[in-house]
């Protein structure tokens, strides 16, 4: 009981923070001025965010959070690799 | 009640995980700080290794460590590692691959420039290529 109470304290003072980098990684990707800016803030957001999944997954005491980070995770290289194929020969990847 | 294996595994991630909000919070404002787009990946290798994988094994190791979350934390504990492990590789994957497009494609500047040999060589090949186009 006594570490249950330590963890959700500490749990409790860590969420802001991450959620103030948050607010800077979304004012980037919202005003960057060319495309790798906004796919490079978007990047980080997301690999972020899946660290912040596992986070709130202990806070609720969920375990179903957690496969969505492997899937964030995935979905952002998936952005990535779209991305940097339009940037190179213009066109989607077929 | 909880043993002491399980205080030195939540301490461990704790650590951890607060070790993580701090390179965070440094990767943000780097990335919000920065002028242009290669100055901004180094901030974002840092928001990405230091800011996602260093606090799911904290994650990891929390949730080994919690022995209020029922039998279920097992696989948070397997979940979370193998997501920090995918984002290890992936990250510094995507991270290139962006740049080097961002490079060949002219869409962002190169700065803070001491040499930039993959430009002049590409510069050489397309005077290259036209000239000889220009014989035939």
């Amino acid at each position: 009981m006594q570490l249950e109470t330590e963890v959700m304290l500490f749990l409790t003072c860590v969420i802001p923070i991450f959620v103030g980098a948050f607010i800077m990684y979304l004012i980037r990707a919202l005003k960057g001025p060319t495309l790798p800016d906004i796919v490079l803030a978007i990047d980080s957001l997301s690999y972020d965010l899946a660290a912040f999944l596992g986070i709130l997954a202990i806070y609720f005491r969920s375990a179903l959070l957690i496969p969505c980070a492997i899937v964030l995770a995935l979905w952002v290289y998936a952005l990535d690799l779209y991305v940097s194929k339009y940037l190179i020969s213009r066109e989607m990847g077929e | 009640m909880a043993t002491a294996l399980e205080w030195a595994l939540a301490i461990l991630g704790e650590i951890l995980i607060a070790i993580g909000a701090f390179f965070d919070v440094v990767a943000a404002i780097g990335l919000l700080r920065f002028p242009n787009f290669f100055v901004r990946l180094h901030a974002a290798t840092i928001g990405a290794i230091g800011g996602a994988f260093v606090p799911l094994i904290g994650v990891a190791l929390l949730a080994a460590g919690c022995g209020f979350l029922g039998p279920y934390r097992w696989f948070m504990a397997g979940a979370a590692a193998v997501t920090a492990v995918l984002i290890l590789i992936l990250a510094p994957v995507g991270s290139h691959i962006l740049a080097k497009a961002a490079h060949q494609s002219r869409t962002a500047v190169v700065e803070p420039k001491v040499v930039d040999f993959l430009e002049e060589d590409r510069a050489a090949r397309e005077r290259q290529e036209g000239a000889g186009g220009g014989e035939q």
